[in-house]
This record gives C-alpha cells, sequence and structure tokens, in this order.
C-alpha cells in the first residue's frame, strides 16, 4: 500500500499559534466573576496542625475565603493528594498546602496569605532514603491510610509489577512496597563470572522544570456540572480523579484539557482538586496558578533513587547475571512509586542468564514523587551502562561490542517474564558503532572523552478512540480527547491525511472534553502516537469507506476499483473518472442529501507493547582543576518505528537528550537535613540552558512497530533514558574518575579526580 | 511572586532623587535587576520605588589620569567602549560579558550591581583590582569611598538611605600593564562560585581580588596569593564546600594572573 505524506518532515500543526501567542493556556481564559487561589504551605517538613488562624487574613481586603481541609466538600478519607489536597491533621512535607486564600484578584489573594499563621507542632522529619527503611526508624507519616489511592501507576508503564513475594526482610514502615524478581541463582551466576562489577549509584530528586506551572480553573453551571478548565496531560483521569474525591457521579464533571506548556509527567490531578474543591465550596469560579516557587515547593518531582547493583560476565563478553536493590524514595506518595518500574528496566535491552532485583518504595518527608519523562529509567540506566562500561575495561572488549553481543532481539524474554516485542537494540547500538564520534575516540586531546550507553521504554498501552468528519469543502476534522504534549497532533494529522488520501495541509485536529470526546487516556508512557494514532487511522480509513461508497453510486464504480489520492477518489486505472471529496461532501451534508456524512470512527486496543530504544554517544572536556564538564558534541540513534514526521522526532530526540543532559550534570533539588527545599527557584536549580547544550546528532533507525499506525511507536521517553550515563562513561574516559551520584557537578568531579 | 503594593516616582534630577528618597524605606532603583526579584519575593517591601534610570550618570568619559564610569551605564554599555579595547582594561568587558544574560545586560546597571553588594558579584572584583574609588552624594554633601572600603558584607554597603552612587573613578593603569577576569560559574544563578581579577603591571607585579567566596569581594594580600588564599575565611555550602572554593580561588586567580600578564605584553 501507498503511504503518501508520511516520512517528510513538516512543521508542527500548533506551531504558529504559539509563536504568535495565539494560544490560549488555562491560565488565559476569561471567566466573568473569577476568584483567584492562593496557596499557604507548610513550613515544616513534617508536623502535626494544631491551629490555622485565618482572623487577619480574612480582615484584608479583597478576600473571600481561607480554606482549611475541613472547607473542602471532600468525600474521601485518603491521605493522596487527590483525596486530601490540603493537608488534614499532618504535614508530611516542607511546601505541603495546608491553607487557601481566595481573594477577588492574585494579590489580594498574595498579600492575605502572608497573614495566614499555621501553628505546627513538629515531629521528627525522615529525609534520609536508606535511613527512612532500617527497622526502627521514624515514621514519615503517623497518620494512618484509610484507603487507597488512585490509579495513576497503570498510566506510565506497561511493565508487570513482579510479585510481593513471601522472603521475609526486617524493614521499617516507611517501606510501603517492595518488588522482587528472580529468575535462576544469579548470585551463584555472577559469582562464577570472569569477570565482577559492582556500585552504588545515587540520584536525586529532579524537577519536570515545564515552562508553565501548573494551574487549574474551577467553576459550576448553572445546572450544577462542575467545569474544570486546566493544564494537565490527561482529561479522563482527571475527572475520575475529581469524582473521587468530592464524591461526584461523571456526569456532573467535565474537564477541558487546554493547550499544555508543558508537563514532562508532572500534571496529573495535583492541583484540580484544589481548584474544584474551592469553587465547589463557594459556588463560585476559582483559579489557582502556581508561582514557580509554589511550583518547585509543592508539586510532585522525580523520585530520589539509591541503587546497588552487580553484574557479571564471561572472557567472550557473554552476560551472566545480575543482581540489584533499588531504594526509591516516594516522599508522600503511598499510592505508586516507580521501584517497579525501575526494578524492571535495571537489567536494560539485555540478555541476562539468571537476576535477582529488588526495588522498594520508601516513604520520606521530601515532596510527593510524581512522574517525570521515562519515570524510573534515567536512574536504572545511569547505574547499568556505568558498570557495563566499566566490564568492557575490565574484559578488554569494546564496550559497543559488548553490548551487541547481549543485546535482545524480539522473543529474548525479559526480567518481567514476558518475551521482548520487535525492538531495534541491535539497530540503534550498530548506528553509534558506525559513527564517526566513535571512531575519533582513539585520537582525542588530553583530558576529553567519548561515552556510550543505551537505554529503552517499554512503552504503554491503552484502548484509545477517535473521530475524523469531513467537511463540506473538503477539510478533515480529527477529534481528539488526548492532550498533546509532545507534537501529537503533528502526527495524527499525517496518519488521517494518509489513511484517507488527503493532504495534510487539510487536515486539522480539535481537541474534545471528557463530555463530548471520544477516549483516550493520559498522555504519558509514551502511548499517544501508538495507541491513539492507531485509532486515528482506524476512523480516517472508517470515514474512507464512507466516502467510497458515496463516490461509487456517483461514478457507478464499486468501490473496490476506486482510490483516493490528494482529496480526490478516481478509478483505479482510469484516473480521469474521479470526483472530488469535497464534492461528495457537498452532496451529503446538506438537507435531502443521499449519502451518508463523511465521518469515521476508529478505535484500538493493542496487547503488545512496542519498546524503544535508544543509544548515546557523548564527547566531553574535562578540567581537571575546577572540575567542570564541558559538552563538546552528543549524537543520540534511536528506533522510532516508523518517522510520521521526522523534524518532531528528531525534536523529541534532542529535548529527551537534553533533559538527560540535566540528569548528568545540572539538576538536583536539594533539601537541608530538616527536609526544607534548598533549591526553589532557577537560582538555585539548574537546568540545561542552550549556551550548555552542545550540537546534537540525531540517527532515526527504523524499526516498525507491528501493530503501530503505519509502523510508528511512542518516542518521547526513551531518548532521556540513557543520556547521562553516556556523559558519565565520556568523563570516565576522559579522567578515569568514575562518577557514582548525579548530577555530576564540579564540585563532584573535582572531588572525584583526588580520590 | 507578586511584591507587596508600592508607590512609583520617577525622579526628573540628583535632587529631586534625594527628596524622593528621604521617605522611610523608599528605594532606589535603575535596571531593577537586583530590586525587582527580591520584591517579588518579598524580601524587600520598599514603601516607593524611586526611579532613577532617566538621571544623568551614563556613559564612560576620560577626565585626567581617570576614567569615569557612570553609575547607571548599563554592562551592554560596557562591552563597546573605546578605552576599554586597552589589554590594561580588558578585565572590564571581560567580566561584563559574563553577566547575567543578554536581557540582563541590557537593563542592569554598574552602579546597581554594586549597591546590591552582592558578595559573589564579578564586577566589584575587577574595580578592587583596579584600584577604582565611588563618589557618592546625599543631601549632606559628597564623598569618596575607595570600592574595597564600600562593600562591607552579604549586601551591605556603606551606602546611606538618601545616598546615590553618583561616581566610578577608575585609575588609568601604566602602559604596559594587563587585566583579566575569570570565573567559575554556579550553574543556576551564574555568579561566581569563585572569580578572580587581575591587574598586571609594566614590572610584572600583580594585584588581585577575588570573589564568590567569602562574605564580600576583597583584594588578596601580598605576592603570595596562594598563601593569602589559605588564611582567607572561605565560606561553603553543600553545592561548593569551603575546601573546592578555595581550590577554585587558587586556580582562577592563577589563570587570571597568567591571562592579565599575556595582556600586559600587548598593552602600551
Amino acid at each position: 500500500m501507498s503511504e503518501p505524506y508520511i516520512g517528510v518532515s513538516r512543521p508542527r500543526v500548533d506551531a504558529p499559534d504559539k509563536v504568535t501567542g495565539a494560544t490560549r493556556y488555562a491560565a488565559d481564559g476569561y471567566v466573568h466573576g473569577l476568584l483567584h487561589a492562593r496557596l499557604v504551605l507548610s513550613t515544616e517538613a513534617h508536623a502535626r496542625i494544631r491551629a490555622v488562624h485565618r482572623e487577619d487574613a480574612l480582615a484584608m481586603p479583597g478576600v473571600v475565603a481561607v480554606l482549611v481541609a475541613a472547607d473542602l466538600p471532600l468525600a474521601t478519607t485518603g491521605t493522596d493528594r487527590t483525596a486530601e489536597p490540603l493537608a488534614r491533621e499532618e504535614v508530611v512535607f516542607a511546601g505541603q498546602p495546608v491553607a487557601m486564600v481566595i481573594g477577588e484578584t492574585q494579590a489580594a489573594a498574595e498579600d492575605a496569605s502572608e497573614l495566614v499563621f499555621v501553628e505546627l507542632d513538629s515531629l521528627q522529619p525522615v529525609v534520609d532514603l536508606e535511613e527512612a527503611m532500617r527497622p526502627g526508624a521514624a515514621l514519615a507519616r503517623l497518620v494512618e491510610e484509610a484507603e487507597g489511592g488512585g490509579d495513576l501507576e497503570s498510566i506510565h508503564a506497561g511493565v508487570d509489577h513482579g510479585r510481593a513475594d513471601a522472603d521475609q526482610e526486617q524493614l521499617s514502615g516507611n517501606v510501603l512496597d517492595r518488588v522482587h524478581r528472580t529468575n535462576g541463582d544469579a548470585a551463584a551466576a555472577i559469582d562464577a563470572s570472569d569477570s565482577v562489577v559492582s556500585g552504588t549509584f545515587r540520584t536525586p530528586w529532579v524537577y519536570q522544570a515545564y515552562i508553565e506551572p501548573q494551574v487549574s480553573t474551577a467553576w459550576l453551571e448553572p445546572s450544577g456540572t462542575l467545569v474544570v478548565s486546566t493544564s494537565t496531560q490527561g482529561s479522563f483521569v482527571t475527572r475520575s480523579e475529581l469524582a473521587r474525591a468530592f464524591g461526584l457521579s461523571l456526569d456532573r464533571i467535565r474537564v477541558v484539557a487546554e493547550p499544555l506548556g508543558g508537563a514532562f509527567g508532572g500534571k496529573f490531578a495535583l492541583v484540580e482538586p484544589l481548584a474544584a474543591g474551592a469553587a465547589l465550596a463557594l459556588r463560585r469560579p476559582v483559579r489557582l496558578v502556581l508561582t514557580r516557587r509554589e511550583d518547585f515547593q509543592a508539586t510532585n518531582p522525580a523520585s530520589a533513587q539509591v541503587t546497588h547493583l552487580r553484574v557479571g560476565a564471561r572472557k567472550d563478553g557473554t552476560f551472566t547475571g545480575i543482581e540489584a536493590r533499588m531504594l526509591v524514595d516516594r516522599g508522600s506518595n503511598a499510592g505508586w512509586g516507580v521501584e517497579g518500574i525501575t526494578s524492571s528496566l535495571v537489567a536494560g535491552p539485555y540478555r541476562w542468564q539468571a537476576h535477582d532485583v529488588v526495588g522498594y518504595g520508601i516513604q520520606t518527608n521530601r515532596f510527593t514523587f510524581g512522574a517525570y519523562r521515562a519515570p524510573g529509567a534515567p536512574t536504572a540506566a545511569f547505574a547499568l551502562e556505568s558498570l557495563l562500561d566499566e566490564l568492557a575495561q575490565a574484559l578488554g572488549l569494546d564496550p559497543i561490542e559488548l553490548r551487541l553481543k547481549n543485546a535482545v532481539v524480539e522473543g529474548d524474554m525479559g526480567i518481567g517474564g514476558n518475551p521482548f516485542p520487535t525492538i531495534g537494540a541491535v539497530e540503534v547500538l550498530e548506528q553509534v558503532r558506525d559513527h564517526p564520534l566513535w571512531a575519533a575516540r582513539s585520537t582525542l586531546p588530553d583530558d576529553e572523552g567519548i561515552g556510550v550507553a543505551a537505554g529503552y521504554w517499554p512503552g504503554g498501552n491503552e484502548p484509545a478512540a477517535a473521530v475524523c468528519r469531513v467537511d463540506t469543502d473538503g477539510t478533515m476534522t480529527v477529534v481528539t480527547s488526548a492532550v498533546d504534549m509532545s507534537g501529537v497532533d503533528s502526527g495524527f494529522v499525517v496518519i488521517a491525511a494518509a489513511a484517507f488520501g488527503l493532504s495534510p495541509d487539510k487536515v486539522r485536529v480539535v481537541h474534545a472534553d471528557t463530555a463530548t470526546g471520544p477516549y483516550a487516556g493520559a498522555s504519558g508512557g509514551s502511548k499517544v502516537t501508538y495507541t491513539v494514532g492507531r485509532a486515528v487511522e482506524g476512523a480516517a480509513r472508517a470515514a474512507r469507506v464512507k466516502v467510497l461508497a458515496a463516490a461509487s453510486q456517483e461514478l457507478e464504480i464499486a468501490p473496490d476499483d476506486l482510490e483516493v489520492v490528494d482529496g480526490v477518489v478516481r478509478a483505479v486505472g482510469a484516473p480521469g473518472r474521479s470526483i472530488t471529496v469535497e464534492e461528495l461532501a457537498k452532496k451529503t451534508l446538506r438537507f435531502g442529501g443521499r449519502y451518508e456524512p463523511i465521518e469515521g470512527h476508529g478505535g484500538s486496543a493493542q496487547t503488545v507493547g512496542a519498546p524503544s530504544v535508544a543509544a548515546h554517544l557523548s564527547h566531553v572536556r574535562v578540567d581537571r582543576e575546577t572540575g567542570e564538564v564541558e559538552l563538546l558534541r552528543h549524537v543520540v540513534a534511536q528506533d522510532v518505528g516508523r518517522a510520521l514526521n521526522p523534524a518532531l522526532v528528531e525534536g523529541q530526540m534532542r529535548g529527551g537528550a537534553v533533559q538527560g543532559i540535566g540528569w548528568a550534570l545540572f539538576e538536583q533539588l536539594d533539601h537541608d537535613e530538616d527536609g526544607h527545599l534548598l533549591t526553589g527557584s532557577f537560582l538555585d536549580y539548574a537546568v540545561p540552558v542552550a549556551e550548555r547544550v552542545p550540537e546534537i546528532d540525531t540517527l532515526i533507525v527504523e524499526v516498525p512497530a507491528p501493530d503501530g499506525p503505519f509502523g510508528a511507536k511512542g518516542i518521547g521517553e526513551a531518548p532521556v533514558v540513557a543520556a547521562a550515563p553516556a556523559i558519565a562513561n565520556a568523563v570516565a574516559a576522559a579522567t578515569g574518575a568514575r562518577l557514582h551520584e548525579l548530577p555530576m557537578t564540579p564540585a563532584r568531579v573535582w572531588r572525584a579526580l583526588r580520590s | 511572586m507578586i511584591p507587596a503594593a508600592t508607590r512609583y516616582e520617577r525622579a526628573s534630577d540628583l535632587d529631586h532623587a534625594l527628596e524622593l528618597l528621604a521617605e522611610p524605606d523608599a528605594k532606589a532603583i535603575a535596571g531593577g535587576q537586583s530590586l525587582i526579584p527580591v520584591m517579588k519575593l518579598r524580601i524587600a517591601r520598599p514603601s516607593v520605588v524611586v526611579d532613577i534610570s532617566r538621571l544623568e550618570f551614563r556613559g564612560v568619559d576620560v577626565r585626567g589620569d581617570e576614567l569615569h564610569i557612570g553609575p547607571l551605564t548599563t554592562w551592554d554599555e560596557l562591552l563597546d567602549v573605546p578605552e576599554f579595547g586597552r589589554p590594561a582594561l580588558a578585565a572590564i568587558p571581560e567580566c561584563a560579558r559574563g553577566i547575567g544574560d543578554l536581557q540582563l545586560r541590557n537593563m542592569g546597571t554598574i552602579g546597581g550591581g554594586l549597591a546590591h553588594a552582592d558578595p559573589a558579584s564579578d564586577m566589584p572584583a575587577v574595580l578592587l583590582t583596579l584600584g577604582a574609588a565611588l563618589e557618592l552624594r546625599s543631601p549632606d554633601g559628597e564623598r569618596t569611598v575607595p570600592v574595597a572600603d564600600f562593600i562591607l558584607g552579604p549586601f551591605t554597603s556603606t551606602l546611606a538611605d538618601r545616598e546615590l552612587i553618583t561616581d566610578i573613578a577608575v585609575p588609568t593603569p601604566l602602559p604596559g600593564s594587563g587585566s583579566a577576569y575569570v570565573s567559575v560559574e554556579h550553574p543556576a544563578s551564574g555568579f561566581a562560585l569563585a572569580g578572580a581579577a587581575a591587574l598586571v603591571g609594566p614590572d610584572g607585579g600583580a594585584r588581585v581580588a577575588v570573589t564568590g567566596i567569602a562574605g564580600r569581594p576583597f583584594l588578596l594580600a601580598g605576592d603570595d596569593h596562594r598563601t593569602a588564599l589559605e588564611t582567607a575565611d572561605v565560606f561553603g555550602d553543600r553545592f561548593a564546600s569551603a575546601e573546592y572554593r578555595r581550590e577554585l580561588a587558587s586556580v582562577v586567580v592563577r589563570r587570571a594572573v597568567e591571562r592579565a600578564s599575556q595582556r600586559a605584553k600587548e598593552d602600551s
């Protein structure tokens, strides 16, 4: 089948509005009678709330209300952030919202928020992850959770959760989850290896650093329906979370996902319960826009993690066993953690003869853990890929050849117990092996080095639906409820265009809300193009059936003998006998028309994931005297299935690599020993700004996903996974010093060079 | 991130500015690159901000054996001053180029940066090595204070409430001098973890100042810079320990002296 339009680089469909400022984001919409909320955050990491004094704030002009948890019409008693948007009796991290000031203006609310006095009785803060899991450790939360949290874990990755086995280990009550996976005798396999390497690797809390802070607006329609206009990754999950929080039926809630100003995993029903709770309590429209400082303190960054890892290999490079013990900091998140995902991904895209891997989800008094682009994957890859480099060195093997020897292919068993589907691990490793930068590593000046690393993301699945509709002007509208977080709209356009037979210029995407749209899950887990894109393809094909049926009548030619090319339906082999899609649409969408509207509904329910692998090369120069690492060049090769729009794919690859550079060299949320945030602004929290990012080469590798639209798969998360270990391996190549903690700040590199 | 309510007044001349600054908790504002952020954080809550950006103290000129830099000169304007083309004064544009980003350099002023007295700010180190002095004016009159005596500690200077910097006087270095500024920046703030400015004279002697490692930028005493740094009271935090900052300082001092010495050979 011919596939026009696919694989052609074209501008993002959302770009003109975004660059001209025409896009209306969640904070921009005008709402009559709008009130503004300002949060009062806990100043302590762990305390009991004795009292919230609000009289002074209420006396301020322009202040409508000061709300605490008891004022919100909550229908549930859980302790997750949906069920407890404002702390009830115990605060469990510094920055947790305790009260909300509602003012006629933002300024009035902000002025009054300073006058709310929260009286706290201090409790022991739990901030050390390893200490927290020891038997007898102080508990990070004293009030028992009455019921389970929501179902946010399943959004992110299609990995199994291992088994909660019965083997006993003495652990404190802070350990909320223990995931253990074994196969064979890993210890024996490692001990019998020709070479064994091990290490402990530490990674910090990392902030998603989206441009648009979290924002949500809520109001009640006269009918009583709660409407929430918000910056979110998923409208339906937000609706179900709000229904749970406030005991409302789904038909009483309408969630409108506005154009997203960045999220990267961080925008899942965190602020909506606050805005909605205030609107329900006051029966007036309320908007909450977090300041950057609040966004740093009160949201849900990526977990800190400690990984103890040991791996072995035979002389010829064949991997033997892998043992991992992975401590994941959940902060206050009792609902889920990445211990399941990270302890699956720590094996990498490689074959192992035996494994013994355990992940712990541990509560502390730091933040509330949340997802961040490939949650749990960069931390796992940093540990594994650093050790594989040491293994190659110990065995005297080329690091890429070592990885190639063990790279999984379709059918190889993963450590989760499922065979890998189609996967391009070998192909991407071959790409970086053949890149000129890899060949250049033997001729570098002093203090320069080139490192390699690979990592993958399993890709998620979730049933989805979409609608395609052709109008009387011959253009097509794709209706979706999927949030465009990464450029998926532009992918939908070419999918619909190719599946129907219409120029992409004539296809647009509109976003429906939970009351009007076909179902689509949250944008996360690298699954939107793969699953919703498949539904769009189905919808366009269904619409094509309608246009062929109409054309068949008009042209008196059987549908099977017709084709749709660039908006014209014509006889196969006799293109002169034709009618345009526009003409046909005009004949259908009118009083007395004879044909069914040219519309299609499509759905998808893939059961096999589409993992994406990315391999990186990084070229660095290290200043031995100051410890500064300068990136000179970076290469990323990724298996993307099929590049629907190569320009967008390359943008995702570069963006992922840049966020990986952030993990490697810059980003860390740091607390003092009492759990107070030390890095709560961009003056303290470093991100990889443009001047610190080198040229990034992108190598697109296409190993088609059997069940993806035109072979495409989700590609957003894979490119972040192994960027940091590639840089760490480059630093080691340049200096001989191996860093076991991210980010590799100048001070840490300097220290490593002296030890 | 909304500042507390404040009033705004624009000063038409120096006397007007000093009159407006008579109000308790008044604050002068020029480029606003230091004041506005701390107002947004509500660390500063001025009763009135007195806009002095239209006053005449802007630009660079030569009078006798001194260069005079108007305190309202922006960082960006310091980049292409013909007089700073001399290797002896190269540290000034070299330092200015590394301050903040383009937007900040377009708005931020050298006088504002000095008055803010951030212990890690870059330019005071350069002015210290060049032996600059500040002219300050208040309703009580005028006084001249060497930069070395102006900054007292973190965010603290000798500037009085109703006093403004009206001139920065830099002695013209001897022919055959060279200057340089070298720093290692905090990757988020861009402020110096350690910065060093050096002025090397025709006799090869070096005057060196460091910033970012202590409560204020300071001149290193004597010729043995390493020993001077070893005895300095160096600040440390979780990002960069005192030990590391002290080591960084010795590295940037050496590099600044080397670069300034090179430049001295090209100066005439």
